[in-house]
């Protein structure tokens, strides 16, 4: 049996700092929590202890030791740091135990063949957690309590081989074992100080004296309980949240945060082999009721939530393509007030694997042609005033109503399933929408048509062809009669499709065939 | 003569290959599925700029040759782009010439004429050649008005016709005049040569329009020399013909 231990040093700071572990080393930091009124310092780091900062102390004792830089405690910043430091875990077992905020014990039995001896892996341990943005503690040994009291009482890497436990653990402080207040008291009047002493008690005696949780405390300090690993759960969500100290109203200011949020997500996905196809953004306003006296859009009108979504027609990995997407949205539909809380959220997908043939003809990658949609709608606007896409690929509806289409994102069209024959079809250039003309009429039939700035002669005409439909739906009822016209515009000729709509007996130019 | 010798040697020590002339490969070529511009043309040429040039108001078969071509190459399972400076294209005639709409993407410029228009449509064409993966973009501007089209200078078009030539696509406008000038490695002009009908009598109602005719005059080419003069005839079919 084998297991590793990890043990983040004052892992409530270093939570508030993730990502930023040289701040966590060079920095005098502190957590504070409660209510505002009354603030307390509920974590410090070793600098700060070293400056006189303690835990319990108010916010203005603790400003009073110098400069200390106070983080306020948020929950999710401590949940996503220890999603984190679950995915560094998973990255070497799948079996983990997640005993408590900031430590994690892996059982790694069984996996000296793939990462070597427990040295190497707790070498390996070590550099992965660094990596992940820890300041960490690791210990290696052959039950979770050995290895878990030795990463929270000796620095750096431990090993202990089996069978020495009882004789590593020896020269911990007692205060490592988490003991209850009157165990610790009575320990303290006996004068024991650290495992060693206790580990030499007689067991009898100290049964009679402290109960089977003093015998259980023993065992621990001796190193020899063995027990099961309690599994942790898989997050159910990938999720990474952080609270800005001065709310943000630029976007270019925004698109470092995301990108800093984005490339740990896309880190703990990649630790799983998995990629995303939806990210969710969650931002939280700062609205001001004053704003409404400033004459600018007012207060009770925006919403304190605002959320975007992305979708993508593949899964990716790449945290690049996903900022400049969010980039594009957030560009064309900002925020209406500054953002204080930013949440998102990637749900997992498994990545596709697609083996690209030697003569597969060119086609558009599709991660970046997402963001070339994105771009181009930036440009020439997302929808027209049916709420059709205006970017995207086209898709004829299975309607006799003139010009019913769709357009869709990448892949969500399906592929042409017919075959292209030889001779060229007479296509139509549409109006869009249709051009109201006049039209002049002999026994019954167009003789002169004027529309835009031209007025033709109708040389032939063909029709009328009537098309009618959605008879059944009030709203939605088309009628009309089509004509086939053969203009003579000053020479040249041109055909055109044009309709006399029945329900108005209006004309309309629809399209000219070209 | 030795010291040009001398010079040369110098230069070409220093900046190799820049005293040798630059020879373009030949390209390769895209059918558009028109039998008679085909023949005539070789095709479409990719890593080039062609221009075809109708007028707006005349049944010339300029759409149809574009969607002929735009069928061709979804045929052979590449990706085509359509910038639609005047939101004019009609998905049921692309799905009635066989072309497939999962590899055609489609940008439909906010407005419909004008100098806006055409703005969005080179910044969308812009976007589009820096994403790559397309073998044809084509850039629909026939229903813009010739003094608009005029306006955009010629370095716009030796820059889209540059970036092109080092992609493997082809490069088409649709034009009321040869605006792109020397630029196009292919200019083609089409008109209309008549209308066929179906049916007898005088009656509307017995007339059935069953295609139209089409003529089509090669104006510049890089690729076919000598410029064949003759202008070549082809017929566009009615759906219901």
């Amino acid at each position: 049996m084998l297991f590793g231990c990890i043990y983040a040093l004052d892992f409530p700071v270093q939570a508030a700092l993730h990502g930023r572990p040289h701040v966590f080393l060079s920095s005098v930091a502190a957590v504070i929590d409660g209510p505002e009124s009354l603030l307390k310092v509920i974590a410090c780091n070793a600098s700060a202890r070293a400056a006189g900062v303690a835990i319990g102390m108010t916010k203005i004792q603790a400003e009073s030791c110098g400069a200390v830089l106070l983080q306020k405690r948020v929950v999710e910043l401590e949940e996503s740091a220890q999603a984190a430091l679950l995915d560094c875990g998973y990255s070497f077992s799948p079996r983990l135990e997640s005993t408590a905020p900031g430590t994690v014990i892996i059982d790694l039995t069984g996996s000296g063949r793939l990462l070597g001896s427990a040295n190497e892996i707790g070498q390996q341990l070590l550099r992965h957690a660094e990596a992940c943005g820890f300041v960490v503690n690791i210990a290696v040994a052959a039950n979770p309590d050995t290895a878990l009291h030795a990463a929270r009482g000796c620095k750096g890497l431990t090993v202990i081989p089996p069978g020495q436990e009882a004789a590593r653990l020896g020269g911990l402080p007692i205060t490592v074992l988490e003991l209850p207040e009157e165990i610790l008291e009575v320990l303290g009047h006996w004068g024991i100080t650290d495992f060693k002493s206790l580990a030499a008690l007689p067991q009898v005696p100290l049964t009679e004296r402290l109960g089977q949780q003093g015998l259980h405390f023993q065992r621990l300090a001796k190193g020899e309980i063995e027990r099961e690993l309690l599994p942790a759960e898989n997050p159910p969500a990938f999720r990474e949240c952080t609270e800005l100290e001065e709310p943000v109203d630029l976007l270019e200011p925004l698109g470092f945060i995301l990108n800093r949020l984005l490339e740990q997500l896309m880190y703990r996905l990649r630790e799983r082999s998995l990629a995303t196809d939806h990210v969710q953004l969650d931002l939280t306003l700062e609205v001001h009721a004053e704003r409404q006296l400033q004459g600018e859009s007012p207060a009770s009108t925006i919403t304190p939530h605002c959320q975007r979504m992305l979708k993508l027609p593949v899964p990716t990995q790449d945290a690049k393509v996903l900022l400049k997407l969010l980039q594009l949205e957030l560009s064309a539909h900002p925020p209406e007030a500054p953002v204080k809380i930013i949440t998102l959220e990637a749900f997992p997908a498994r990545m596709r694997c697609m083996q690209a043939g030697l003569f597969q003809p060119l086609a558009p990658e599709p991660a970046k042609l997402e963001i070339t949609l994105a771009r181009l709608r930036a440009v020439v606007g997302a929808e027209d005033g049916k709420g059709r896409s205006r970017v995207g690929f086209p898709r004829t509806l299975d309607s006799h109503r003139p010009d019913s289409f769709e357009v869709l994102p990448a892949g969500a069209v399906p592929g042409w399933e017919g075959e292209t024959e030889g001779s060229c079809q007479l296509a139509l250039r549409l109006f869009r929408p249709a051009l109201a003309a006049r039209v002049e009429l002999r026994e019954g039939c167009p003789a002169a048509l004027a529309f835009l700035h031209n007025r033709a002669r109708v040389v032939r005409a063909a029709g009328p062809w009537r098309v009618t439909g959605a008879w059944w739906d009030a709203g939605g009822e088309w009628q009309r009669d089509e004509w086939d016209l053969y203009l003579n515009l000053d020479g040249a000729a041109g055909l055109y499709r044009v309709f006399q709509d029945l329900c108005s007996g209006q004309w309309f130019v629809e399209g000219m065939y070209d | 003569m030795a010291s040009i010798a001398i010079i040369r040697s110098q230069v070409e020590s220093r900046l190799p290959g820049a005293l040798s002339p630059y020879i373009l490969p030949a390209p390769e070529m895209l059918f558009t599925g028109v039998a008679a511009v085909d023949r005539k043309t070789g095709g479409i040429p990719k890593n080039a700029l062609t221009q075809i040039c109708a007028s707006p108001e005349v049944s010339s078969g300029k759409t149809t040759l574009l969607l002929s071509l735009m069928a061709a190459v979804t045929a052979r399972e590449e990706f085509c782009a359509l910038v639609d400076a005047s939101d004019s294209f009609d998905p049921a005639s692309a799905e009635a010439a066989g072309v497939d709409g999962a590899r055609m993407l489609w940008v439909r410029c906010e407005h419909k004429s004008g100098l806006r228009s055409m703005e969005q449509a080179f910044k969308a064409a812009d976007i589009i050649v820096q994403n790559g993966g397309f073998g044809l973009i084509a850039v629909d501007l026939g229903n813009i008005e010739e003094r608009t089209v005029r306006k955009i200078p010629l370095s716009t078009w030796f820059r889209f016709a540059r970036v092109v030539e080092k992609m493997p696509a082809a490069l088409v406008f649709l034009l009321s005049h040869p605006a792109a000038q020397n630029c196009a490695a292919l200019t083609l002009y089409l008109s209309g040569a008549g209308a066929c009908w179906q049916g007898s009598g005088k009656a509307s109602h017995a007339q059935l329009l069953s295609g139209v005719e089409c003529q089509v005059e090669i104006g510049r080419t890089r690729l076919r020399k000598p410029v064949q003069s003759a202008p070549a005839r082809f017929s566009a079919i009615s759906m219901w013909a």
